[in-house]
């Protein structure tokens, strides 16, 4: 459960702001356009009569003038509901109900048969809920046609069979064959029972009236409590099938209990600051997104408005953030829970007290000011006792007139969160380099914090810096802001943050760079400095840049801590990266052709030198074989030197080293016949002339 | 029936790895969407937001956060898709779900939007720590900024901070700018300079501070100024994504219905900018916007169609591939002027940014280096929002072959007329040696 509790405050913390006094603001216009973004039907009609009805309602209460086709669909899907035989007390229940609104026309015949159709279901019903819908149904009917016969024979019985479903911590259960009880059964019973009260043709037995009246004082023992006040009705999660969640609980049982309360002549004497805690659960869930909690919320709120308990009363604020500057006068509001007009009363401040302290109240007990034209109460002037800051007012309400105290209920008194702000002045603020061991000043500046500053200071690392100002509040009293923080920011974006303490009125702070140096990161260069004033109540917060210190600190020793790492600029990190084209090679450096070519005509001189002393010498060929079978040998051997030449050529253009070896294999085996055939004839014949 | 039974099984099992994974390319769609609450009340109260997850098509399951039935996997399969944890209070979570499952669950590739408050648990510190920011440890810090605040007529303590300090990239935000500042009430959080894959999203304004407001400071608070991160955003390397702030009302139908004027300006704004910026941030944690993909890689010869299987030394060659965008619905082209192609062996020894058609087709030709060795064509896309891009595709280059080369160079010219005179030479000498007399 403290779980649920502490879930369901983290709502309550976006409504309103987690103090000792909370705010509850009556219904608005923007539970208006709220309403007419949650009900909007598709394609014209609801999914359900029960939907259909709680916008209907919705609108209703909201006075939200209802679409013409709204209740004309509405109207169509009632009357095929009313009027086919099949339908459930259910649907015959939601439809009747959206018909209390709607006020379409039933045919007299079809409501005859749906009154002795659900006087049938109430006598064969067995659980809480057939009751719940035939009974409502047929109060509905009673409601809406004065001459239908309604009336249940035996409305005692009926009393008597329902209150058996009752539990003994005042909660009910759904029928005699589940265990689980729940507050939310429990509403639907008190409206059930009142539903036969009003049904009864005798009127019922006092004892049982006053039985069920215990049984709602029980059921209050059970409600729940948030810090701010606010009272709920919640049922254990078992198993989530039934359970509801606190809204629809709370809206169950306060539903029941003003019917309940509308049917018996008694008081139920319930504590008004019940139903008050009651109308700020309401209240402080804000605006709804669910449809189902919108109108749980509106319907319980319009509950309130018109039980016969008591009407809570609820302060509303324009504002309560108040300037002194701006002399903002203190209004307050005062409705009921759905913003409409109550009778005339007095608001009375009966306290102040500052926030955080528990001293005596800071102002005397006064009177507001009721204002015509606006319908609120106002305080001029804020007593001189109230300076800025933060506050709790106390408020209580004076009914003019005895006779309203029973219908209307004001609660006790009212803690309410003032923020009071104004302007405040900044003094003497000056900036000061000082010389360490004497103290002496060695540079001072005055500053203007309202305006631009751009001071130019320099320090090493034996001298201090002073900085110092007076803030005083529009009272005259010296003021203490929440944030008062020096900021030194060094070239590389390494920042270093002080708070400027204060000794009586005078703020000052005085940085000694000589215990500083390694905090600094033994950084020299230029420190741009900034100085933040703030405060909740500080109209003119301010965060100045008062120009830049040259300081000049020692060398980094090497153990010194390393400055943190920066962050890196998400922008710079992407995009594109520069190109890269290859650099290919450069060709090798050739001579001209003409060179190659002349060249290449001396590589040919040598051969024509070696013909030309062939010529000279006088070659011949005398010594050729003259015989056919040497010459032909002889003329082979010099074609197959030829070929193996040629071959070389052809090796050069073309061929490749194997077709190359093949062919000088096939020509060499030839060579070397033919060779050896002419060389040793030609060796023969030479020896021959030798011998002879 | 038996038979109906193992059918049933079999067809389940080979659905089964298709019906939940993370976004993958081949299965954009079909997202389903764990919310975990401290309590039900936050589904009505922060029901706007929700709806509008829900209208773009995403099944949300909401569950309360210790609930004991909750797991994010059963029989090794993810369940969800995404993961929003709206419960700053919750100290264990239920089930089988712990920070290691989280964290688990983000590393294969799947999306997470957690959202702190004020008193957050440690739990939820914990998880922000493991996304790579740090929550403010002092438990009642919240940021508070005198001069950016947001004028209420009942807040006055500076707490509610009109925020417009965006970051500047139309793939996160969108490419509407969004006018009116930002509703926040939370605590600060400060992301590690050293993380490159934290950005901040929302920053603080200059004069802002993270401290307890109802208690006097003594000593600096730990984060001030434009260093406190409102709201964050994490791109894993697996892309998964994720968005951390410390305020959950920022959420809630309140913060999106209210108007916003900040102090110190004139123009109040009808609606806070919170919906559009919350809606369009979700697009980009829910990958419907800045998720690429690439597809139809292809290279080739200048002039030929099929892809070598190696290129030679000073090749011409064209390199093409397509990158599209997924829209939430459909993959539309991508453009963009800045997608750089490396042909890579242990650096780029060509870099070049692709010429892009405007229909999603990118393409260059370069010639290839005079370097062989196995390369490598490397599209690097890193953009600021988008999914990375990294496609890698091995290439080897081989120089001349033997017969490649120049066959009859000028130069060389003396070279064959000394060889054929030489040879001329010897077939004449031949005759002058044997037979001369």
């Amino acid at each position: 459960m403290a779980r649920r509790l502490a879930g369901f405050l983290v709502l309550l913390l976006v409504v309103s702001i987690c103090e000792a006094a909370f705010l509850f603001q009556p219904i608005s216009d923007s539970h208006r356009s709220t309403a007419l973004e949650l009900f909007t039907p598709d394609h014209g009609s609801f999914k359900s009569l029960e939907e259909t009805y709680e916008a209907l309602r919705t609108f209703q209460i909201l006075g939200i003038e209802k679409k013409p086709d709204l209740t004309a669909t509405a109207c169509r899907s009632i009357s095929e509901t009313v009027g086919s035989s099949s339908s459930t007390a259910k649907d015959l229940f939601y439809a009747l109900k959206a018909n209390s609104i709607a006020e379409c026309k039933i045919d007299k015949k079809a409501s005859k048969g749906i009154i002795s159709r659900l006087k049938a279901a109430v006598s064969g019903a067995s659980s809480l809920l057939d009751f719940y819908y035939s009974v409502g149904g047929l109060v509905l009917i009673k409601d809406q046609s004065s001459e239908a016969d309604v009336h249940l024979a035996d409305a005692e019985g009926v009393f008597r069979s329902v209150k058996a479903f009752s539990q003994s911590d005042g909660r009910w259960r759904y029928s005699s064959n589940n265990p689980e009880s729940s507050a939310f059964a429990a509403g639907i019973a008190l409206e059930t029972h009142a539903g036969i009260v009003s049904l009864a043709s005798s009127e019922i037995d006092q004892s049982l009236i006053s039985t069920l009246k215990n049984d709602i004082i029980k059921l209050f023992d059970s409600i729940e409590k948030y810090d701010d006040g606010a009272l709920y009705f919640d049922d254990k999660l078992v198993d989530g099938h039934e359970y509801q969640g606190p809204v629809s609980t709370t809206s169950s049982v306060l539903r029941g209990l003003t019917a309940f309360a509308a049917v018996t002549a008694e008081n139920l004497n319930l504590p008004g600051d019940k139903i008050l805690g009651l109308a700020k659960f309401f209240l402080g869930i804000g605006v709804p997104g669910d449809a189902k909690d919108f109108f749980n919320q509106i319907d319980s709120l319009a509950c309130l408005e018109s039980n016969r308990v008591s009407i809570p009363l609820i302060l509303s604020f324009p504002s309560t953030v108040l300037s002194l500057t701006r002399k903002d006068s203190l209004k307050v509001g005062v409705s009921t829970v759905l913003g409409s007009e109550v009778p005339s009363l007095t608001v009375k401040l009966v306290g102040a007290f500052s926030s955080g302290s528990k001293d005596a109240s800071l102002v005397e007990s006064q009177e507001l000011n009721f204002d015509k034209t606006s319908g609120l109460h106002i305080l001029n002037d804020l007593p001189k006792s109230i300076d800025v800051g933060s506050y709790t007012f106390v408020f209580e309400i004076v009914l003019h007139e005895p006779k309203h105290e029973e219908v209307y209920f004001k609660g006790s008194q009212t803690k309410v969160p003032i923020s009071v702000t104004g302007l405040i002045k900044i003094e003497n603020s000056e900036i000061a380099v000082l010389d360490s061991d004497l103290g002496s000043i060695e540079s001072q500046k005055k500053l203007d914090l309202a305006g631009k500053n751009a001071i130019s200071l320099s320090a090493n690392h034996l001298q201090k810096l002073r900085l110092s100002f007076q803030l005083t509040t529009p009272r005259g009293r010296s003021f203490k802001p929440h944030q008062a923080f020096l900021k030194l920011r060094h070239e590389s974006k390494v920042e270093h943050i002080f708070v400027v303490g204060n000794s009586g009125k005078q703020f000052e702070i005085v940085l000694n760079f000589l215990g500083l140096v390694e905090k600094f990161f033994y950084l020299s260069g230029k420190y741009d400095m900034e100085l933040t004033v703030g405060d909740a109540a500080m109209e003119n917060s301010l965060l100045v840049a008062i120009g830049h210190i040259e300081l000049d600190l020692p060398e980094a020793p090497e153990k010194a801590p390393r400055p943190p790492p920066q962050p890196v600029d998400p922008y710079s990190r992407y995009g594109p990266k520069a190109e890269i084209t290859h650099i290919f090679r450069a060709p090798e450096k050739r001579p001209p052709q003409e060179l190659s070519l002349a060249f290449l005509g001396l590589t040919i001189l040598p051969l024509l030198g070696f013909l030309i002393g062939l010529l000279r010498l006088g070659v011949n060929l005398k010594n050729f074989p003259t015989k056919p079978l040497p010459a032909t040998f002889a003329v082979l051997f010099h074609v197959g030197i030829g070929a193996v030449l040629l071959l070389y050529v052809f090796f050069w253009v073309k061929l490749d080293l194997f077709q190359t070896l093949k062919i000088l294999g096939f020509l060499g085996g030839i060579l070397v016949f033919v060779g050896h055939r002419i060389l040793s004839h030609l060796a023969a014949a030479s020896a021959k002339l030798k011998s002879a | 029936m038996g038979k109906l039974w193992l059918i049933c099984i079999a067809s389940i099992s080979i659905l089964l790895p298709f019906l939940c994974n993370a976004f993958s390319p081949e299965t954009p769609t079909d997202r389903r969407v764990l919310v975990l609450l401290d309590d039900f009340a936050i589904m009505s109260s922060h029901s706007l937001y929700f709806n509008a997850l829900k209208s773009r098509g995403f099944d949300l399951e909401f569950k309360l956060a210790d609930d004991p039935k909750i797991a994010l996997q059963r029989y090794g399969q993810y369940l969800y898709d995404a993961l929003i944890l709206f419960c700053p209070s919750v100290e264990r979570f239920g089930g089988s779900i712990d920070v290691a499952a989280i964290v688990n669950f983000v590393d294969s590739g799947h999306d997470l939007i957690v959202a702190a408050d004020v008193n957050a648990s440690d739990l939820i510190r914990e998880v922000g720590t493991e996304c790579g920011v740090d929550f403010d440890e002092d438990p009642s810090a919240m940021v508070i900024d005198h001069i950016g605040y947001a004028v209420s007529g009942t807040e006055g303590d500076h707490t509610l901070i009109a925020s417009d300090d965006f970051i500047k990239s139309d793939v996160i935000l969108g490419g509407k700018k969004i006018e009116a500042p930002i509703l926040f009430r939370g605590i600060g959080h400060a992301v590690s300079p050293a993380n490159s894959l934290v950005l901040k999203v929302l920053s603080a304004s200059p004069s802002a501070y993270s401290a307890n407001p109802k208690s006097k400071l003594s000593t600096p608070p730990p984060l001030t100024g434009s260093a406190i991160s409102l709201v964050s955003i994490v791109q894993a390397r697996n892309n998964a994504r994720l968005l951390i702030t410390g305020s959950l009302s920022m959420f809630s139908n309140r913060f999106f219905r209210s108007g916003v004027q900040k102090a110190g300006s004139q123009t109040k704004h009808e609606k806070s900018g919170n919906e559009q910026f919350l809606t369009e941030i979700s697009k980009w944690i829910f990958h419907e916007r800045g998720h690429l993909k690439a597809v139809n890689v292809k290279h080739h010869r200048v002039g030929e169609t099929d892809e070598p299987a190696l290129y030679r030394i000073n090749d011409e060659l064209e390199y093409a591939v397509e990158i599209y965008e997924w829209s939430g619905t459909s993959w539309e082209p991508y453009v963009a002027n800045d997608v750089q192609l490396q042909f890579y062996m242990m650096s780029p020894y060509v870099l070049k940014t692709l010429s892009s058609d405007k229909k999603g087709l990118y393409s260059t030709s370069f010639k290839v280096p005079d370097v062989y060795g196995v390369f490598q064509f490397k599209v690097e896309h890193q953009k600021l929002g988008y999914t990375s891009l990294s496609l890698s595709k091995q290439i080897p280059v081989r120089p001349y072959r033997h017969n490649e080369y120049e066959r009859f160079i000028p130069a060389a010219y003396p070279y064959y007329g000394a060889a054929f005179s030489m040879m001329a030479g010897f077939f004449i000498f031949s005759f002058a040696h044997l037979y001369s007399k």
